[in-house]
This record gives C-alpha cells, sequence and structure tokens, in this order.
C-alpha cells in the first residue's frame, strides 16, 4: 500500500516515457539489478525420470497407460509413483521425464483449476484448454532456455468430444488418436496403431484396456527403464477414473532354454 | 604431439525438424498453396495429421515447414498481429504488407530464429495470383511457385521445368504461356506431392491444398470437376478461399 | 445509538480520549445496515447463508453473489460494503493460493483467518486509507474437521459454532442458540439456516430478498459449493411454513 504520491508512476524510463503512459508490464526496469542472474544456468539434463506413457480413443471415450516407475539413471529408484493425473472434472495428464518438473505442472495446474472453480460461473475448463495452456507454457520455457523437462499426453472427453493430444518440452504439439511417449512411441505406438486405426468407435472399455495392457507388457519386456507394475486412467463422459496399481503377467522363464545364460555351461 | 580433446558438455538444443513439405505456385488470378499432412521426428511418426498450411484471411493463406513448435507460434503470433491491424485500419492487410510484416517478424529474432520456412500465397491488390517465400531469418521474394522443407529438392527442380519450362524450347512458332490453367496447376502440385512421397521417407499420409481466388475470378470454373472440394471463406469482399484434401501413401 | 466522537472521529490513526478508535466503530455500523448473514457449524461439514436484499426488480436473479468461494473447501460471506466483500475475497484467494505454493497442502481455515485479520488490521493504522466496511464469516472442511469463524473490521477474529452478522443478527444469534448445532447434518442444516433467514427478514422495512446458501461437507465431498436447487427449494418452502406457524 503506497501511500505517497511522488511514488506513483515508478520506476519509469524518463528517456522512453516520461509519464508512465504505457501499460507496467512493458515499462523499462530502472531497480536494481540481480548480478548474481548472470552466472545461473539451467537444466541440462533430467534426473528422476518416468518412461513410456501411452493413449487411445475408445467408443466411451479416452484411455492413458504409465508404469508406477521413476528411475534415478539405471536405478529403479521410486516403484509407487503415480504418473497420470486428474485435471479438473474432464482430462487426465500423463507425463514421462523429469518428475520434478512434472511435479511442478501438476501444482501449476492445480492452480488453474481452483481458479476456474472459485469463479463458479459454470465455465469449466477442459481438455483442449489444458492442453494449450500446457503448450504455451512448455514453448514459454524452451524459448527462455530453461526448459521443463517432460512429454506429457493429454486426454479427455468434454460436450461428448472425445481429446487426445501431446505436447514436450520443445513445445512440440500434434494429436492422433494414438499417442505414446518415449519408447513407447518406438515400440507401443505401431500395436496401437494397428488395434485402434479404423476402430474408434467400436472398440469398447474391455477391448481399449486390453490393447493397452498387450502394450504395456512388451515395454516391460524391451523397455530396460520399466517395472511391471501400472495403472490405467480412463475418461468418459461420465468423469475421469484412475484405476489401482495393475500387476502386469509377464514370462521370463525363456531364459532357461538359452545356453550359455547364467551358471549353464553348455 | 598427442590430441588434446576440448572439454565436452551436453546442451540443450531448443530445435527439432519436423519433415514435411510445402508448395504455393501463383495463377493470373488465383493462388495455389499446399502442404502434406505428415508429422515426423527422426524416423518416428508423430501423427499422420498435422496442418501445415493455413487460412490468414479470404486473401492470404500461410504455409509453415521446419520446426513444427516455431511453425504453430509463428502462425499464431501472425494471425494476432493481422487482427491487431484490422481494428487499426477496418480493413485487412494488403497482401504484400503481410509479406514485408513477416519479414519483420523473423528478423526481430534473428538471434534465436524461428525455424521455420515459410511460403505465403494469396491474391495481391491488384488482383494478381501472388506467391511469398521466406527463409528462417526473414529474407523474401516474390516467385511464380516455390516448394520447401524435406522434399524440396525433389520438387522445386520439377517445378522449374513445368512452370518456368526451364531446358524446354516451345514448338516452333509458339511461345510458352505466362501462366497455367487451374487445371494444370493442380495436377503438378499432386503429381509433385505423390512423387515427393515416394522417394522421401518424411512425406506422406495426407496432402491439403487451399487454393485462393481473386475476385471475379474465371478460373473458378475449372474447379466444377474437382471432389471434395469445401469452401472456408469468411467474408463478402469477392475472394474467395477453397480446401481440396487428398490421400497420400502412409508408408 | 452510540455516541458521535466529535473530533476524534476524522482518522483512524486518531484514538479517542477513552481509547477508542471510532472510525473502525463506524466501519461497524456499516456491517449491521447490510442484510443478514449466518453462518453454521455442524457435525459434518458448514453451512452459509446470507440474505440477500434485493433493491430492484430489474436484478437478475441469482447473480451478485454474496458467497465467494476461496479454494476448494473454503466459503466467504460478507455483510457491510459489498465491493469491500469482493475485494477481501480475492485478496483471501491469494493468501489461500499462497499457501498451497508453500505447502503444497490445501490451507487449514485457522491460517485463512489469521492472515486476512492481519490483512484487516492493517487498514485501521493510517489515515491515507480506510477500514474495511465488512464483516466477514469464513467456513471450511479441512483436515481438522469443520470451522467457521468471523473476522471485524478491527480485524479481530474469533472461531464460532455459530456466527451471524449485520441486520438480523441479534434474532438470529438467539435462534442459533437454541439450535443443538454439534448434533446436525449438514442437510438440517440447510433447513435450519433458510428458516433462520426467514425469520429475521423484516418484511416492512425491504421488500425483496434472496436467499443465498451454500454448504460443505460429506455430500460435498469436502467442496464449497451452492446448496442443490431441491434442497433449496425444500428449505425454502419449510421456511415460509414455520413462518406461518410463527406468527
Amino acid at each position: 500500500m503506497d501511500h505517497f504520491p511522488t511514488n506513483w508512476g515508478r520506476p519509469r524510463n524518463d528517456a522512453y516515457d516520461a509519464y508512465g503512459t504505457y501499460p507496467i508490464a512493458q515499462r523499462p526496469y530502472n531497480g536494481p539489478k540481480d548480478a548474481f542472474a548472470q552466472g545461473i544456468q539451467h537444466t541440462q539434463q533430467p534426473i528422476v525420470t518416468g518412461t513410456s506413457v501411452l493413449a487411445l480413443k475408445y467408443k466411451d471415450g479416452v484411455m492413458l497407460a504409465a508404469d508406477n516407475l521413476a528411475s534415478y539413471g539405471s536405478l529403479a529408484r521410486f516403484k509407487d509413483i503415480q504418473r497420470l493425473q486428474a485435471i479438473g472434472a474432464h482430462t487426465v495428464i500423463g507425463a514421462g521425464g523429469d518428475m520434478s518438473d512434472f511435479q511442478y505442472i501438476q501444482a501449476m495446474l492445480d492452480e488453474l483449476i481452483i481458479d476456474e472453480f472459485t469463479a463458479q460461473d459454470g465455465h469449466t475448463l477442459g481438455p483442449a484448454e489444458i492442453h494449450e495452456y500446457l503448450a504455451q507454457v512448455m514453448y514459454a520455457r524452451r524459448s527462455k532456455m530453461n526448459p521443463l523437462w517432460n512429454a506429457i499426453l493429454v486426454g479427455g472427453v468434454k460436450d461428448g468430444k472425445r481429446f487426445l493430444s501431446f505436447v514436450d518440452l520443445l513445445g512440440t504439439t500434434y494429436s492422433a488418436s494414438t499417442l505414446a511417449t518415449g519408447y513407447g512411441a518406438h515400440i507401443a505406438l505401431p500395436l496401437l496403431r494397428t488395434a485402434v486405426e479404423g476402430k474408434e468407435d467400436i472398440l469398447n472399455e474391455e477391448e481399449a484396456h486390453k490393447i493397452l495392457e498387450q502394450s504395456m507388457k512388451v515395454l516391460y519386456y524391451r523397455d530396460a527403464r520399466s517395472i511391471d507394475k501400472y495403472q490405467v486412467a480412463t475418461i468418459t463422459a461420465e468423469g475421469v477414473s484412475i484405476s489401482e496399481t495393475r500387476h502386469l503377467e509377464t514370462s521370463w522363464s525363456f531364459a532357461e532354454g538359452i545356453r550359455g545364460y547364467g551358471a549353464q555351461t553348455q | 604431439m598427442p590430441s588434446i580433446e576440448q572439454p565436452q558438455q551436453r546442451q540443450f538444443n531448443p530445435y527439432s525438424e519436423n519433415g514435411g513439405t510445402i508448395l504455393a505456385i501463383a495463377g493470373a488470378d488465383f493462388s495455389v498453396i499446399a502442404g502434406d499432412t505428415r508429422q515426423s521426428e527422426g524416423y518416428s511418426i508423430q501423427t499422420r495429421y498435422a496442418p501445415k498450411v493455413f487460412r490468414l484471411t479470404d486473401r492470404a493463406v500461410l504455409a509453415v515447414n521446419g520446426f513444427a513448435a516455431d511453425g504453430n507460434m509463428f502462425v499464431k503470433k501472425v494471425r494476432q498481429r493481422l487482427e491487431w491491424y484490422r481494428h487499426a485500419h477496418a480493413k485487412d492487410m494488403p497482401l504484400r504488407a503481410i509479406a514485408r510484416l513477416i519479414q519483420t517478424m523473423l528478423y526481430a529474432r534473428r538471434f534465436f530464429p524461428f525455424y521455420v520456412y515459410n511460403i505465403l500465397g494469396g491474391i495481391e491488390e491488384d488482383g494478381t495470383g501472388a506467391v511469398y517465400s521466406f527463409d528462417p531469418v526473414g529474407s523474401y521474394e516474390r516467385e511464380a511457385c516455390r516448394a520447401a522443407g524435406a522434399a524440396q529438392s525433389l520438387v522445386q527442380p520439377f517445378l522449374d521445368n513445368q512452370i518456368y519450362f526451364k531446358n524446354q524450347l516451345p514448338a516452333p512458332g509458339t511461345s510458352h504461356p505466362a501462366h497455367l490453367p487451374l487445371s494444370t496447376v493442380l495436377s503438378l502440385v499432386i503429381d509433385s506431392f505423390t512423387s515427393a512421397t515416394e522417394r522421401h521417407i518424411e512425406v506422406g499420409d495426407g496432402l491439403e491444398i487451399y487454393i485462393v481466388f481473386s475476385k471475379g475470378s474465371t478460373s473458378l470454373q475449372g474447379l466444377a470437376s474437382v471432389r471434395g472440394l469445401q469452401e472456408v471463406t469468411t467474408t463478402d469482399d469477392g475472394e474467395r478461399v477453397f480446401v481440396i484434401r487428398r490421400e497420400l501413401k502412409k508408408d | 445509538m452510540t455516541s458521535i466522537g466529535t473530533g476524534y472521529d476524522l482518522s483512524a490513526s486518531t484514538y479517542s480520549p477513552d481509547g477508542r478508535i471510532f472510525q473502525v466503530e463506524y466501519a461497524n455500523k456499516a456491517v449491521e445496515n447490510s442484510g443478514t448473514a449466518i453462518g453454521l457449524r455442524v457435525k459434518d461439514g458448514i453451512v452459509l447463508a446470507v440474505e440477500k436484499l434485493v433493491h430492484s426488480k430489474l436484478l437478475v436473479p441469482g447473480v451478485n453473489r454474496r458467497i465467494q468461494t476461496i479454494d476448494r473447501h473454503i466459503g466467504l460471506a460478507t455483510a457491510g460494503l459489498l465491493a469491500d466483500g469482493r475485494h477481501l475475497s480475492n485478496r483471501a484467494r491469494d493468501e489461500a493460493a499462497n499457501y498451497r505454493d508453500q505447502y503444497r497442502q490445501p490451507p487449514p481455515l485457522k491460517s485463512v483467518a489469521d492472515r486476512l485479520g492481519l490483512y484487516i488490521q492493517a487498514y485501521t493504522l493510517y489515515s491515507s486509507v480506510r477500514p474495511f466496511g465488512i464483516s466477514t464469516i469464513l467456513g471450511a472442511v479441512d483436515k481438522d474437521g469443520p470451522a467457521l469463524y468471523v473476522v471485524e473490521p478491527s480485524g479481530v477474529f474469533f472461531g464460532y459454532n455459530g456466527a451471524a452478522v449485520g441486520k438480523g443478527r441479534q434474532l438470529a444469534k438467539t435462534e442459533l442458540e437454541k439450535l443443538k448445532l454439534s448434533e446436525l447434518s449438514t442437510r438440517e442444516a440447510v433447513i435450519e439456516a433458510a428458516r433462520i433467514i426467514y425469520l429475521v427478514h423484516d418484511d416492512a422495512k425491504e421488500k425483496d430478498f434472496e436467499l443465498e446458501i451454500t454448504w460443505i461437507g460429506d455430500e460435498t465431498g469436502g467442496l464449497h459449493l451452492p446448496v442443490p436447487k431441491d434442497l433449496q427449494a425444500e428449505a425454502e418452502a419449510a421456511a415460509k411454513a414455520a413462518l406461518e406457524t410463527f406468527e
């Protein structure tokens, strides 16, 4: 609370704008400068990371899947992490990449949803709005050379329309009926595309889950930074639900048949 | 002497290449601007449908290619500037002014560029079809035709031969036409993309062609036989914009 | 009503000889002249209700809310200068967001009430600003259960089981004291709150009023929401019936 009229309109730069005529956000800053700012370095590598996130559109809505692991390099450090998050009543986001940046994004979106809720004006933020907001934030951070090191899938249903899109640390966005991040894009996406493309309006919830489960199994076999515990998020016109942790039934007994494996000599 | 290596450091690369190809050809009273719809990164296809060609006004269409995040953001910024112009001047920005605007917007980021190759197509104030092409830092020129993007090296030579009639002699007693009719131009565009799709891995999936016609254009008759035509004109000023979508091979 | 402080009442930075700050007391007058607001803290939640005096038939019903939502689980009802109430709601939202930013937890009502008390008190220190002309009823269900606070123009605040501010507060308080608040459910409390508001509304002095009523509890999943239309209709019908028997 500034009681002194001689302070109003300052700081201003008398060289360009002697009377403080244009909006504050654009006025040149004349205050003390942070000498340390020069030496600040920004994140160049992710530290605690999550791997793939998968998603598909099906008859009643959108389904996402992600495992429960946060790795510390090659160490499987945190094995009970939830990488799928409900945002409002219409959207779920799933993130791979740096988990601390994801926690920051979760807090940021939470604040956004609360602001929307307190307005109590009958409007709610849907998946398209959340995706656009995230894309703007991610692009702005990359343009400051200080990225949020994530690859995020945004899925949801609002007003009967299904939505599924991707955004990453560069601000690159794209949309399709099947999406995957990280290793999932190389290993799982061909499976998802074959199973889903053309059948988006036919597949029911059980079939959609089976397709995702199959892809998660393949990823557990082939991605060295994955585990066999995962969750599935389902969004329909009725709302959002994130499942309990499920276990993947996989078989590793083939290893015994490989000659030279383990204690076998011939 | 043992070699001394420089200390190595990894740094975040703010750019990426998303493949794809765009193309624009100017006619006497129309302009055609096309782009494939595949977005890729390395050997992966990110999506089979990501539009690269955008309607700015009923007279101007912008195609962007290179780094998709920069491309999409650049289109947003150009659209914002066009809206401010509309409020300030009570009319749409003329095409050559939009071209100059794009130059200044690109050059303003000379030291952290938008990694986008822009092609602006549309109708000039004098009713002629125009194509303007830009480099990522704003160097630009008006041309009769231009291809940009992954398959530029495949498509541009084809256009040089078919539109500028380079390395071709006209039949004795005739001369090359100054402008080509719409049906010929559309065939050239479709053939350019189907051929590029055959030989370039980053091109394929789908093709989106925008056609802009000047007021009272006679070339509109050429559209009668085209299937799947969709009009996207929004004003009554006389210029008209249409979109044609075609499939391309998905491999 | 109370005495006029001649000469000692021109600025909030002046004490009177008997140790009163008249500007703050005058601010309380602004509250007393406004439509009644009440809050109930019951077994499993909170109910807030406001007698929204309607000064023109041209006003759209259901807008011009006097009960605002702060964060997800806090309701803020004001009596007094309504513009001051909106300003305070914005400040409360910022304080709640700041708490969340620092602690990554939903803010307990005690913290929000404390911060608002400090904020309101700051406006009683200077001659260059005027004190807030509002009393604020804050209700929430946080990790310690249901909580209800009232912040007055002086910046002082207390926790209550039942609270009333505004014109009809005397009658409302009497009615609230009769209730066994700790045994009521939120649904029952909604009926009671509507009844009390209808009771304190003086038909002779003002013509129309709208009942604005919100709740937080198990039935809302911990969110601060307006009472559902059917429950509100039921409460208003019961309130009107109770008025008949009262007269």
